[in-house]
Parts: structure tokens; sequence; C-alpha cells
């Protein structure tokens, strides 16, 4: 049954993952305190930026010293550096480039990649802030875990083998599904990582495969790169037997994950410092915890090129209440991305209600669609939507159809561009995402 | 700090001998073979060599091109790289992911390439000079098809290729991709290559066709490598003929 498992031995660090609130703060305040002084030492965009700001690690001596004079930082503020300077890692880095261990990057969806310098020993930063996460899903020594679609945040392995799991070799990108059901029967696999576009291939399967059985030897799969809906989730728990876990980035420091109790995203608070605040026209404030806001986060644990006071523009709710999991470290419920709203003709039209419409529909249930615009405020709404031609007959129809209730939902009626789902999520660029809004 | 603790925990599980269940494709179908954490050591070790004999030290800088289920060899590179102190970029070797092979290539100005695909060539030569953009960096190490490709442009590529279960990697020499010879026997029939699994391997692997068209040629290399070297047809011919 899902999510039935012996929780005696829950945790991976027990001391570090339900330490009480004031010792993690006391904890952060320490790595934020050498951070600053390590990174106007060693990084020269923060020494220009603190400079230009009267920042200095002296005045710095606390939390709350930190939040009030540390100014923000944003991708655009990174990318600018990086192309006044020429230094392709915009100044971020805070180490010689021979120390490094090696370089991943930002899935690059929507410009030039970001790149993330990576000091490790035994296995790559990402994964290596993942198994608390893995054990937590159930992952023990000898579990057979299936190799993940990509490496396109470093070789996932290690961190996979560093849980004593043996990794199976399988190419599980898109296209390959009815393979990897063949491997699940065979080789039983305790652990699957997935992407949203496997889950809708395997929606194909579904009604040919028996995927209940072939998923059986699952305790847990993970899905990431874009949010599950909650049709999407449904049929991956109730049909095909899956306790599907989902993360999401902890805005570039690492990921946060669900726990066994699926009630948000748990952020390792040792490796980051997260704020949870609403900008201003002239400062910002922290929000409340049942509102949303921007996630702010900064890196407690990288040495090569930290993130500080960085704005991810994500939208987030933020609790630092302990969990039903007994874990003291703060969760997050996404909303979406600040810059997704889009404006047509001065009305807000969100993502989820789009998506809502989509899913509405039996031929494009899969929710595989995108928003086309060359910004955010728009005079109409162009929508490339895509269906299952198995189950469409009359592309036409379902146009009509799929318009009337995006009407409905938002009060805007769009323009259509129908594709196979196959067509359009063949145009991905990132083993990790399916851009929701593209230019063309 | 926190993930160096979280891995100090990890050491204190008890491992299991095997690293990976490799499964690759034979002539008559896929196959699997279990590989241990030893043999992957050994292996690591060999690679290490091999990208030692293409002049890779301390100081320069690798992109590799690679998969999520090409662990059992990408392991033994990042080993390799990580053994030689040559940091390294990642990519994916799929062909949609060439823009990010382009990037890493423009800002970090590798002096190795490793896994590159037809596929990212494809991609790249909408918007790139393939022979401009490669012949200028000191070590290329693609994959079969892409060698032609490479060559054709006027970039001194070398070959890698899974060969079954086995890496097999040319050397500066150009005249086939070496297998390690302490680990793997590789033979040819009627024009196709087969593997066999060494003594030292743990999971016994019997002469297994390939369905790979290719060629092998023993004899002492002049690199000085007495591992057997595979010619694979994909490849092309080697532009050099020194054996």
């Amino acid at each position: 049954m899902v999510g039935d498992r012996d929780t005696g031995d829950r945790y991976f660090e027990p001391q570090v993952e339900t330490m009480p609130r004031e010792q993690l703060r006391a904890l952060q305040e320490e790595r934020v305190l050498e951070l600053v002084e390590y990174a106007y030492g060693n990084s020269p965009f923060y020494r220009e930026l603190w400079d230009e700001h009267g920042v200095h690690p002296r005045d710095i001596r606390s939390l709350e010293d930190f939040r009030a004079r540390v100014p923000f930082i944003t991708k655009d503020m990174v990318r600018a550096y990086r192309a006044r300077t020429g230094d392709p890692f915009g100044g971020l880095l805070c180490v010689p480039t021979e120390e490094l261990t090696s370089v991943s990057s930002s899935s690059g969806t929507t410009g030039d990649p970001e790149f993330f310098a990576e000091i490790w020993e035994d296995a790559p930063p990402l994964v290596t802030a993942q198994v608390r996460d893995l054990w937590e899903l159930g992952l023990r020594p000898g579990d057979r875990v299936l190799s993940p679609p990509g490496t396109f945040r470093n070789l996932m392995d290690p961190g996979y083998q560093a849980l004593g799991a043996v990794v199976i070799e399988v190419d599980t990108w898109i296209g390959k599904m009815h393979e990897v059901v063949e491997a699940l029967r065979t080789y039983r696999p305790a652990y699957i990582q997935m992407m949203y576009p496997q889950m809708v291939e395997l929606e194909h399967l579904a009604e040919k495969v028996d995927l209940k059985e072939a998923f059986s030897s699952l305790k847990g799969a993970s899905c990431a790169g874009q949010p599950l809906s909650r049709k999407m989730r449904e049929r991956i728990r109730d049909d095909w037997g899956i306790d599907v876990y989902e993360y999401t980035s902890a805005a570039d420091t690492g990921t946060a994950w669900e726990c066994r109790e699926h009630d948000g995203f748990h952020l390792w608070e040792d490796t980051v410092f997260a704020e949870c605040i609403e900008v201003e026209e002239h400062g910002w404030r922290d929000v409340q915890e049942s509102d949303l806001g921007e996630l702010v986060a900064t890196d407690l644990d990288n040495r090569a090129a930290p993130l500080i006071r960085y704005r991810s523009e994500d939208l987030v709710r933020l609790s630092r209440g302990r969990c039903g999991c007994g874990r003291t470290h703060a969760r997050m419920w996404v909303a979406g991305r600040r810059g997704d709203e889009t404006l047509v003709q001065g009305r807000s039209v969100v993502l989820r209600d789009i998506w809502n419409a989509v899913e509405d529909q039996p031929e494009t249930v899969a929710g595989v669609f995108q928003i086309v615009r060359e910004r955010r405020e728009v005079d109409e709404l162009r929508l490339r939507v895509g269906y299952d031609p198995e189950l469409t007959g009359d592309v036409d129809a379902l146009a009509g159809r799929l318009g009337e209730a995006v009407l409905e939902r938002t009060g805007v009626k769009p323009v259509l561009d129908m594709r196979t789902e196959e067509d359009l999520l063949n145009t991905m660029t990132s083993v990790a995402k399916f851009p929701r809004v593209v230019k063309s | 700090m926190a993930r160096a603790d979280t891995l100090a925990r990890a050491k204190e599980l008890a491992r299991p001998e095997l690293a990976y269940l490799v499964r690759f494709p034979a002539a008559d179908g896929m196959k699997d073979m279990e590989l241990t954490w030893a043999e992957l050591a050994r292996d690591t070790k060999w690679v290490t060599e091999r990208l030692r004999g293409h002049g890779l030290a301390a100081g320069q800088r690798a992109l590799l091109t690679t998969s999520g289920f090409e662990g059992f060899w990408g392991h033994t590179v990042i080993g390799a790289l990580r053994a030689l102190r040559v940091p390294y970029g990642i990519a994916e070797a799929m062909g949609w992911d060439h823009r990010r092979t382009a990037v890493f290539h423009r800002e970090l100005d590798p002096d190795v390439v490793i896994g590159l695909s037809a596929e990212t060539l494809e991609g790249l030569s909408g918007s790139a000079d393939i022979g401009e953009m490669f012949r200028s960096t000191s070590v290329v190490l693609a994959r079969p098809a892409a060698v032609p490709v490479l060559r054709g442009a006027g970039v001194s590529a070398c070959l890698m290729s899974a060969v079954g279960p086995a890496l097999a990697l040319e050397c500066p020499e150009r005249c086939g991709a070496h297998v390690n010879a302490a680990e793997w026997r590789v033979g040819e029939r009627d024009g196709e290559l087969v593997i066999a699994a060494g003594e030292g391997r743990r999971s016994r692997l019997a002469e297994t066709p390939l369905g790979i068209a290719g060629r092998v040629e023993t004899g002492k290399c002049a690199c000085g490598s007495e591992d057997p070297r595979v010619l694979l047809a994909e490849a092309g011919p080697t532009s050099s003929s020194r054996s």
C-alpha cells in the first residue's frame, strides 16, 4: 500500500533533520557569518556589489544584520556581470577554476544556461543533498534503482550508490517507456526518477499495459521539472500504485522534496537559508506564513560559488512549523513563477486556470500546453496545446470545446495552436523542464 | 559541512559489492552484466592512463557529454578526470541539448571534449561551423557516428565507444580504440565484434556477438599499449596506419 512502510529508521541524520528550530537558527547564523566574510574576500561579484551598497563583513554580526544590510541578487544581475566581464561564472566563483571538480548548469530554457561550479569528493552536490530524501522515500542498501533520464545537474548515480543502491542502466528518456516497463518487470527496482513527459508517455501505455503490476516493486518514484496536476497525481497514485514524491528547485541551491506526508517541499535548512518576502517599491517585507511571497535563498554549503540572498522568482508559501514527519526544517508550497502570470488586455491569466481547462478535456488530459508570448502584457492569449491523437477524432471540435473551457476559466478567449502531444514534447530542450511559457 | 556529513553518515552503511547492473545491446537483444566497485576502480584506473596518454593534466578543462544510462563508463571517465585534477563541464549527449554543449564550449574553452555524439553535432551544425569550433580543442573523443563528421571537418577526433559492457578509447595514434585486455577479450567473427569477460570479472560473460560491424587489431600500438584495438565501420577508416 502506498506510503505504508516501517518508520523505525525514518531519518537518515536524525539529529540534523529534527533539530530544534532555535538550534537550526544558530547554526544558520554561524554559517551565514562565515559565508559573508568568505564571499567578500573571494568573489569579485559580491565584493563589487556590497561595496556599492556600503556593506562590509565587519558590519554583519547577526542574521538580523545580514537581512537588513546585504542586498538581494537576481539572475539578471549575474548575467549582466558575466556579459560585462566575460567571466562565465558571473563573478560568483570563490576559488580558482582548477580547484573545481565539475561544472553543471541550469537548463537554459530561457537563455544561456547559468553555470553551477561544484567541488565534491564522493558524489556531486545536488544528488548528495537528496540522500536524506531518498532515505525517507525508503531507499536502502541493496535496493535497485533505474538510472535517471539525464545528467543535467551531473551524474546522479554516485548519490544513489552512496546509499548502497545498485544502478541499473536503462534509457529512461522519452520514447523508451516500453523498455522501462520491461526493465521494471525484469529487475524489480525500488526507485525511479521520472520527469513529466515520461508520465505523459506512460499515460498512453496505460491502456495496453498493466502499469500497477509493472510498478509494484517501487518503494517510490520521484518527479520533478514540472508540478503534477491533481488529476495526474491521482492517476499515478491510485491507478498505477506509485507513491510519487515531487520535488522542486530550492532556488538553485539544491532541491526540496516532499516527505511521506506529501504536504509541502522540505528545504534542508542546514544547506540553505530561506526567506519568503515581498519586494516593494522602496524595500521589502517578510510575508506571513500563510501568504505567498518570493523565495530568497542563501547557500550555506557551497564554497565554490555560493548564492547569497538570491531572488528565485518562485512564488511560494513557507512554513517553519514542524511537519507531520517530525522534521523541523521548513516546508514550502510552490504557487508558480513570478512572471508566469499573463496580462491579456489587462486581464490576469494564470497557468493553473489554463491547466484545469486543458485537463478537463479527455483528449488533452495529460495537460501538455504552453503559453506563447513575447511579453507579459499581450493583446491575445495564444496557447499551444498537445492532444492525444488516439483519442481525438475531430481536432477542430476539440479546439472549440477547449476554447470555451479556457474562456470560462479565465475570461479570455484563446487563440489555439493544436499539436499532437508528441510534437510538443519533442520541442523540449531539457531533461528537467517542459517550459510552460515560450516566446515562439 | 552538511553534505560532507551526509556522505560520512552514508559511509557507515553496508554497501553491496555491486555498483551497477550494466545493460548493453548484443546481436540477439539486450544483455546485462554486474559491475562491482572493485571492477569500477580498475576500469577508472585504466581510463585515467588512457586520458593521461592524451596529455590530460591538472590545470586543463574537460567537457563531457553523456546520458543518464551511461554511468558505467561515465563514472569511470569522471573518476579519471578527478584523478587527473581536470575539472569537467557536463551536458547531455542527446541532440536537443546541443545549445548547452555550445555554451560550455564557448565559455569554458575545454582542452578535451569527451563523448560527442552525431546528434549533438547535427544540432550544432545549424548555428556553428563544426570544424572551426573543435579544431582548436586539443583532444576530441567522439562517438562512432560523430568521428567521420568531425574528421571531415578537419578535426583530429579520436574514437570512443561502448563495446558491449566495455569502453573503447582511441589513443593519439588514432589507429583504433583500445579495449582493456586485462578485463576483456574482444574479437571479430564474420566482420562483427564479439566480447567476453576476462577472468577477473565477477560476472561471467561468454563470447557474445555484439552486432557491431568492425574488426580488431592486435599487437603493440605505437602508443606503447598492448591492448587490442577495435576499428568500427561506423567510425570510418582510421587516419593512421601505424601500429
